[in-house]
C-alpha cells in the first residue's frame, strides 16, 4: 500500500485546477487525409496553444481519415461527450447539419459585434457556400485544395511538344494526350492522359470538368438539386468516353487515385488531373522534370474547392462553446493558416494569408504552389446535397460504368439524374415540394 | 468454493437438514455465481447490442430531428426495393460460392500433401500458413500494387510470358474475381490446418483395411477420408461461411465496393448506409439479417457435424 499516498497525491493534483475552475477543457478532433508528418504539426500547434495562454487547454485527438474522424465525433456527441472542435471534410457540413449534429456559429459572431458577411470577407468566395447552411454560418475554411494539371515535361520535349505550353483546352488536351501516348491496341506502353476515377474523386474530378463545360454540377443553395442531365455534364461524360474510346489516350476501366499517381512517377502516363493536395508528394518523389497547369476549360475556367473546415459539434456547455470558438478563431489566423498551408501544401483559405512576408517569399520559391493560387479565383463551392455521399455515387457509377463500355455518355447522366432525384426526395418532399 | 469448505462443517454437525438444504440452495446458485462475470460480459457486449440492434431496424430517424420514430418492417421493405442491397447480396452469394469451396478444396489437398512431419513439409506448412497471418488489410495494401494495371507485379509478369494484364480492378466484370482470388489466397492456408488436425484423428485400422481390400488412393480419399473429415469439413464451413459476411476490410482497402458496385459485399452495404447516409435503420435491418442467416447456417452447420460424428464412431 506504498503507493497510496502518490497515488491521492495524483488525484488530488489533476482535481484541483478542475476544482479552480480557471481553465476550460475542451477536445479537438483533427484527422490526417495525408501523411503522419501533418499529425505531429498538429499537435505542436495546439501545445503552442495551450501555452500561449492559461484559460483553455485543447486536447488534440488525432482520428484517422475524414470519414473515421466524422464516425468518431458522432459517437462522442452520442455518447455525451461531444467535441469542442472538429476538422470536417467540407462537403459534410451540409450532411451534419441536416441530421442535426452541429452548432450554428452565428451566435459567436454576434458575441464578437460581427457579421457573417464581415467574417467571411477575407475568405476566398469560393469557400462561402461550403461554410454555409440556410444563411447560417457553420464551419470555418481551414485547409483546401483544388485539381491541377499535372505533366511530364520530358515527356513533352519527347513529344515533340513544348514543355512550358501545357494544354490550356479540352481541344489542346487531346491533341496533346495523342502524341503523348506511345503505342496503340493492346499494347499501349504509356497513355497521354488520366483521371483518378475511385468513389469521391471520381465525383470531384467530374464537378471539375462540368465546371470547366460552364456547369454547376449542384445547387449551391438548395440542398436537393444536382445537374447531371445536363448539357455540361453530358459534355464531361461525353467527354471522358471519347478519351478512352475515340481518342484512346486513357486507360479503359476504373483507375484509382493512388495507381494514377504510381504511375505518373513511373512515366507510364504523362498528364493527369490530381489534387493541389498531392504537390509535395509529386515534388518529393518525381524523378523526371514535371509541371502543374490550370484544369483546361472547354467553355470557361472553373475548379471545385475541397478540404476541411472547422465545425462544433452540439451537447457543448456555453464554456466548452466560448472556449472552442476562440481556439477556432486563434487557428483559422491568417498567420495560423499560412504557417499550416506552408507546411502541408494546402492552400490557405484567408487572403490575407498571401500577404505575409513568409508566404510571398515561399510563392516565389515554388512556381508550382503559385500555379495552385492562380487558379484559386476561378475557384467554386465543392458539392454538397443531402445524402452527399449517396448523390455524388450516383454519378460516380455511371461514369464508372461509361469508362468500361458498360453505357454511353447520354443513358449514364439520365441515369444518374433518375437515381440522385430517388435519393433526394425524401429532403426534397418535406421542403421545396411542401406547400401551403 | 472455499467458503463451501470453511463454513459447511460446523454447520452439517449441529443441524443435518438444514445444512442439506443450504448444500442444495448453494449447489443451484454457485454455478450462476461462476457464470456472472462472463454473462455480464455477454449482456452487455453480445446481447444488449443484438437487443439494440433489432430495435433500430423497427425504428426510423426523421430528418433533421433527434428523436425516432416505429415504423414496423419498413426498413426492411426499403432494404427489398433497394437495387444496391440486392447487388450486395447477389455480390456475397457469388464471393461465397467463389471462396468458400475452392479455398477449402485446396485446404484439403494441401493437408493431404503435407500430412507427413518431414522437415520440407514442415517449411511448406509454413509457407502455405503465411498469408493467413498477414492481416487482411495488410495484405489487401500489398495487392493493390499487385494488381496496378500496366506498372503491376502481377501485370509485369504475364507480360514476361506473353499475356496481357487486365485492369484488375477498375473493371466490373474482373475486380470481384480479383477479390476471390485474394481471400482463397488467404484462407485456404488457414484451412489447411484444420484439415490437418482433421487428418491425424483419422482411425489407422480403417484406412489400413481398406487399403488390404484393394482400395485405390483415390477410393480411399473418395469413400473413408471425406467421410471421416466430416465434422472437420462442417467446421471449416461455418468458419469460411462467417469469413464471407464478416470480411470487407479488403473491399474498404482495394474498391470500396467499386467499380459500378460490382464489389459491394453485404457488411460494406451496412457500412455504408450507416455512416455515409445516415440510415442507421436500414444498415441495422441489413445487419439483423445478416447475423440471422449466419446463426441459421451455422446451426445447420453444427448439427450435420453432429451427425458427422455419430457416423464416425
Amino acid at each position: 500500500m506504498r503507493w497510496l499516498p502518490s497515488l491521492a497525491a495524483a488525484a488530488l493534483a489533476a482535481l484541483v485546477p478542475a476544482l479552480a475552475g480557471a481553465q476550460t477543457k475542451i477536445d479537438f478532433f483533427f484527422p490526417v487525409p495525408v501523411d503522419g508528418k501533418l499529425a505531429k504539426e498538429m499537435t505542436r500547434l495546439v501545445k503552442v496553444y495551450n501555452e500561449s495562454q492559461k484559460d483553455i487547454a485543447v486536447t488534440a485527438v488525432y482520428t484517422g481519415s475524414y470519414d473515421e474522424t466524422k464516425l468518431k465525433a458522432q459517437a462522442a456527441a452520442s455518447a455525451g461527450k461531444p467535441p469542442a472542435v472538429v476538422l470536417m471534410s467540407a462537403n459534410f457540413v451540409l450532411d451534419l447539419k441536416l441530421s442535426g449534429d452541429l452548432i450554428s456559429l452565428e451566435p459567436m459572431l454576434k458575441a464578437d459585434g460581427t457579421t457573417r458577411e464581415k467574417f467571411l470577407a477575407d475568405f476566398w468566395p469560393a469557400l462561402h457556400a461550403n461554410a454555409t447552411v440556410d444563411g447560417e454560418l457553420y464551419a470555418v475554411p481551414y485547409q483546401n485544395s483544388t485539381p491541377l494539371l499535372y505533366y511530364n515535361k520530358d515527356h513533352f520535349k519527347e513529344a515533340g511538344l513544348d514543355p512550358e505550353k501545357p494544354p490550356q483546352t479540352w481541344a489542346e488536351l487531346v491533341a496533346d494526350a495523342k502524341k503523348l501516348t506511345k503505342g496503340s491496341g493492346d499494347n499501349v506502353e504509356r497513355y497521354g492522359f488520366a483521371l483518378p476515377e475511385g468513389y469521391d474523386y471520381m465525383g470531384w474530378i467530374m464537378e471539375a470538368l462540368t465546371m470547366s463545360n460552364g456547369g454547376r454540377y449542384f445547387n449551391e443553395e438548395y440542398g436537393g438539386e444536382v445537374y447531371y442531365d445536363t448539357p455540361s455534364m453530358l459534355g464531361a461524360a461525353q467527354f471522358v468516353e471519347d478519351l478512352v474510346f475515340k481518342h484512346k489516350v486513357m486507360q479503359q476501366g476504373v483507375v484509382e487515385g493512388g495507381a494514377v499517381s504510381t504511375n505518373f512517377l513511373a512515366g507510364k502516363i504523362s498528364m493527369m488531373l490530381l489534387s493541389t493536395g498531392s504537390l509535395s508528394f509529386i515534388r518529393d518523389n518525381m524523378k523526371a522534370n514535371y509541371g502543374v497547369a490550370f484544369v483546361p476549360r472547354n467553355v470557361r475556367n472553373a475548379v471545385p474547392i475541397g478540404g476541411g473546415s472547422l465545425v462544433m459539434f452540439k451537447g457543448l456547455n456555453d464554456e466548452q462553446k466560448a472556449a472552442g470558438w476562440k481556439f477556432i478563431k486563434w487557428l483559422s489566423s491568417a498567420e495560423t493558416l499560412a504557417g499550416w498551408s506552408r507546411f502541408t501544401g494546402y492552400f490557405a483559405p484567408r487572403k490575407s494569408s498571401y500577404d505575409l512576408p513568409d508566404m510571398k517569399d515561399f510563392i516565389a520559391k515554388n512556381a508550382d504552389a503559385k500555379v495552385a493560387l492562380d487558379q484559386l479565383p476561378y475557384a467554386k463551392p465543392w458539392f454538397a446535397t443531402y445524402q452527399t455521399v449517396a448523390v455524388r455515387k450516383a454519378l460516380e457509377d455511371e461514369i464508372q460504368a461509361v469508362l468500361n463500355g458498360k453505357k454511353k455518355a447520354a443513358q449514364a447522366v439520365k441515369d444518374a439524374q433518375r437515381n440522385a432525384d430517388a435519393l433526394m426526395k425524401p429532403y426534397v418532399d418535406q421542403t421545396a415540394l411542401k406547400l401551403p | 468454493m472455499t467458503s463451501i469448505a470453511t463454513e459447511a462443517p460446523p454447520l452439517a454437525e449441529s443441524r443435518p437438514s438444514r445444512h442439506a438444504m443450504r448444500v442444495r440452495c448453494r449447489r443451484r446458485t454457485l454455478p450462476y455465481l461462476l457464470l456472472a462475470p462472463s454473462l455480464l460480459l455477454l449482456a452487455g457486449f453480445t446481447y444488449w447490442p443484438i437487443v439494440r440492434v433489432v430495435w433500430d431496424s423497427l425504428h426510423d430517424r426523421i430528418l433533421g430531428q433527434a428523436a425516432s420514430r416505429f415504423v414496423g418492417l419498413g426498413n426492411y421493405a426499403s432494404l427489398f426495393s433497394d437495387h444496391a442491397f440486392l447487388k450486395a447480396v447477389i455480390n456475397n452469394l457469388v464471393y461465397a460460392i467463389g471462396t468458400v469451396p475452392l479455398s477449402m478444396v485446396l485446404a484439403l489437398l494441401f493437408a493431404l500433401a503435407l500430412q507427413r512431419s518431414t522437415r520440407v513439409n514442415a517449411i511448406l506448412r509454413a509457407l502455405l500458413l503465411f498469408p493467413s497471418m498477414v492481416p487482411l488489410v495488410a495484405a489487401a495494401s500489398l495487392f493493390f500494387f499487385i494488381f496496378l494495371p500496366g506498372v503491376g507485379l502481377f501485370d509485369y509478369y504475364l507480360a514476361k510470358i506473353g499475356l496481357r494484364g487486365a485492369n484488375w480492378l477498375g473493371d466490373p466484370d474482373i475486380a470481384l474475381w480479383s477479390l476471390i482470388g485474394i481471400t482463397v489466397w488467404k484462407n485456404a492456408g488457414y484451412y489447411m490446418l484444420f484439415y490437418l488436425a482433421g487428418l491425424q484423428t483419422l482411425p489407422g485400422d480403417v484406412l489400413e483395411a481398406a487399403t488390404i481390400d484393394g482400395a485405390s488412393a483415390w477410393q480411399r480419399l473418395r469413400h473413408v477420408i471425406v467421410p471421416l473429415l466430416a465434422p472437420t469439413t462442417a467446421f471449416v464451413l461455418v468458419i469460411a461461411l462467417i469469413n464471407v459476411l464478416t470480411q470487407v476490410d479488403h473491399v474498404i482497402v482495394l474498391t470500396k465496393g467499386g467499380p459500378s458496385n460490382s464489389t459491394k459485399l453485404v457488411l460494406y452495404y451496412i457500412f455504408e448506409q450507416a455512416h455515409e447516409n445516415f440510415a442507421a435503420g436500414k444498415a441495422a435491418a441489413a445487419s439483423v439479417l445478416s447475423v440471422a442467416f449466419l446463426l441459421a447456417m451455422s446451426v445447420v452447420s453444427l448439427k450435420t457435424m453432429e451427425r458427422g460424428t455419430h457416423a464416425a464412431s
